[in-house]
């Protein structure tokens, strides 16, 4: 085939007219086109995306050293506490008593005060 | 497509309005000169497009995304009918097209017959034969979309070359395009 015929064929086919496709097509992709941004835009507001994720086979790799590093410092975190140690039970040979300022101690009473402030 | 992706409703409309002719005559060639099938493709295909926006590469160009995705559907289609045909019982089977009977013949009769030749090679050589002649893609862009080597491309490109070259020796003194 020589380049003419080429350009022949070529041509032939960029001429070609098969006619329009149906308007129809037209309304119903923009009617679908406006519905599915409309449920886009209600779903802008909602977790759904965000525990899809979540609980989906997607980033496990991430979600697993996320998970492990969440108990990592849960673990460690209580066992440097402290209080860790503290006896709940009260003992008659040894007990310990923890000092807390209290409120309670420096109510004075309002007689004494009154004697004070005569003095 | 980012304006699409945003909801850009005059972004989508002007996208169809580029495309539909173009991707409505691939259909149509591709899938036996149908209307009606033509139709529900190019609808199934912008109806894609809405819903999985996010599917499309920006690394290729949108019209090499779009054909290929095109071209898939076109296969798929192919898979479902049964019809698929190979080289070889194209060669078996010599499609019965009367060149000569007449010589006042119309560019219309021209462009079917060509298409009747183009059938007996089956769709793999048609649309690479289409993509390269009717739209005007390079041997790459239609690798490309064809997802196949180019070597294969230029190959089927010979093929089909081939077989019209045949039936153009008839064709090219008689008609005036």
């Amino acid at each position: 085939m020589n380049k003419n015929s080429k350009q022949l064929l070529s041509k032939a086919l960029r001429n070609d007219r098969i006619g329009e496709p149906d308007k129809a097509i037209e309304d119903r992709l923009m009617y679908a086109f406006l519905l599915k941004n409309s449920k886009d835009r209600v779903r802008q507001n909602s977790f759904s995306s965000f525990a899809g994720w979540l609980f989906s086979g997607q980033s496990f790799a991430l979600k697993t050293v996320m998970v492990s590093m969440v108990v990592f410092f849960s673990i460690f975190n209580s066992q440097f506490t402290f209080d860790s140690g503290k006896i709940s039970a009260s003992d008659s040979i040894s007990s310990r008593r923890f000092l807390v300022a209290d409120s309670a101690h420096f109510i004075q009473l309002v007689d004494s005060l009154r004697v004070d402030s005569l003095n | 497509m980012q304006q699409i992706v945003s909801g850009d409703q005059a972004a989508f409309s002007e996208l169809y309005l580029r495309y539909k002719g173009r991707m409505y005559y691939y259909f149509y060639r591709m899938l036996e000169n149908s209307a009606d099938t033509a139709n529900d493709f190019l609808q199934e295909l912008f109806m894609k497009l809405i819903e999985k926006p996010e599917s499309y590469n920006p690394m290729y160009p949108f019209s090499t995304w779009l054909y290929s995705v095109a071209n898939n559907m076109c296969k798929n289609e192919y898979r479902k009918r049964g019809i698929r045909q190979e080289y070889q019982e194209a060669e078996a089977f010599e499609p019965q097209i009367d060149y000569l009977s007449d010589s006042n013949i119309k560019h219309e009769q021209v462009v079917e017959k060509i298409f009747a030749t183009l059938d007996s090679l089956g769709e793999e050589h048609r649309s690479a034969f289409l993509l390269r002649y009717r739209e005007g893609f390079s041997i790459k862009e239609v690798a490309e979309i064809l997802e196949l080597p180019e070597g294969t491309v230029k190959s089927r490109l010979f093929y089909a070359k081939k077989l019209l070259a045949e039936k153009l020796e008839y064709l090219k003194d008689e008609i005036e395009f």
